[in-house]
């Protein structure tokens, strides 16, 4: 019962889930010759939901519009939903941390808040070629130049913005 | 394995691991940026190490890959405007506490405001392809 707890209820420790989610680059190589990547597939999303069929960029890149990569983006759905099932912590819910518990925004405003930093984090990841997993680790874990200044610019601008909100719009404190 | 279902399924490990260890948790991933809480750098740190190891041995014992094929490592070129893009990034993860693959698990875990961070990526993605129309460079 305790290692059951463990895993499906209590929050893991940090080691727990580096390794299965570090397990995943030499796995993903073996089975299938494919770098960890999650961004890449948004541009299968953006086929799927939006009218860019006829940009280049889509047309020569994505030319299978339901590949591996819309599937992986679909389990990790599917395990986040598993993770609040067996947890019980399964539910809809308006709150997004000391964000929605501090600022108390109206919700439209908390809406298009997360939206533009989408944007943000949709068009960055395509400029720079990779996000967190595809660079930061798959593409340090093989000890890539380009990922390793990839990563450090992520984290210089993530320590930007985050602290500007935290004193224009969570008080400062915290 | 076929592939798709086979990402499926390592998908959803991911997904599950993402939110057990708390990197869905915009406190958590906040937290790190305005420097109270390092888990995640540990998070991160224990993935790069195991995934490094990991990719030594399986170098050293299972070539070629299972396909038969010899190991191809993807190689992520850097562009001109690859580190204004990685400062973007940055910019976005640090307002939506989320990055591609958290975002998802947030998604389903039910948080109603990690779909729009969602969606904001699917136009950020859509931004880009239009401009690349004119940009080949990006």
């Amino acid at each position: 019962m305790f290692i059951l707890r463990s895993i499906f209820v209590d929050p893991w420790p940090f080691w727990a889930g580096g390794i299965v989610i570090g397990l995943l680059v030499p796995l993903l190589y073996y089975y299938f010759n494919t770098a960890l990547g999650v961004s890449t597939g948004y541009g299968n999303l953006v086929k799927i939901f939006l009218p860019a069929k006829n940009l280049q960029w889509i047309k020569t890149k994505y030319t299978e519009t339901y590949s591996w990569r819309v599937y992986f983006i679909i389990g990790i759905i599917l395990g986040g939903l598993l993770s609040a099932i067996l947890s019980g912590n399964l539910g809809i819910t308006t709150e997004m941390g000391r964000f929605t518990a501090i600022a108390g925004w109206p919700a439209v405003l908390n809406a298009v808040f997360f939206f533009v930093g989408g944007i943000l984090l949709g068009l960055g990841a395509r400029i720079a070629g990779g996000c967190t997993s595809g660079h930061s680790i798959h593409g340090i874990a093989n000890l890539h130049i380009s990922s390793i200044l990839a990563t450090i610019f992520f984290i210089i601008g993530g320590i930007i913005t985050a602290n500007i909100v935290r004193s224009l719009f969570l008080g400062g404190a915290w | 394995m076929d592939k798709k279902l086979g990402f499926l399924a390592f998908g959803i490990l991911f997904g599950f691991a993402l939110s057990r260890v708390g990197a869905s948790d915009y406190d958590l991933i906040v937290g790190m940026f305005v420097g109270q809480d390092y888990k995640l750098v540990g998070v991160m740190a224990t993935a790069i190490v195991v995934g490094a190891l990991g990719m030594q041995v399986l170098k050293k014992f299972a070539q070629p890959v299972k396909s038969g094929e010899p190991l191809k490592i993807s190689y992520k070129e850097l562009k001109k405007w690859s580190i204004a893009g990685a400062l973007l990034f940055g910019f976005g993860w640090g307002i939506t506490g989320a990055c591609p693959g958290t975002v998802l698990a947030q998604v389903g875990e039910g948080k109603l405001f990690g779909l729009f961070t969602f969606t904001g990526m699917i136009c950020g993605t859509y931004i880009y392809a239009r401009l690349k129309e004119k940009h080949p460079d990006l």
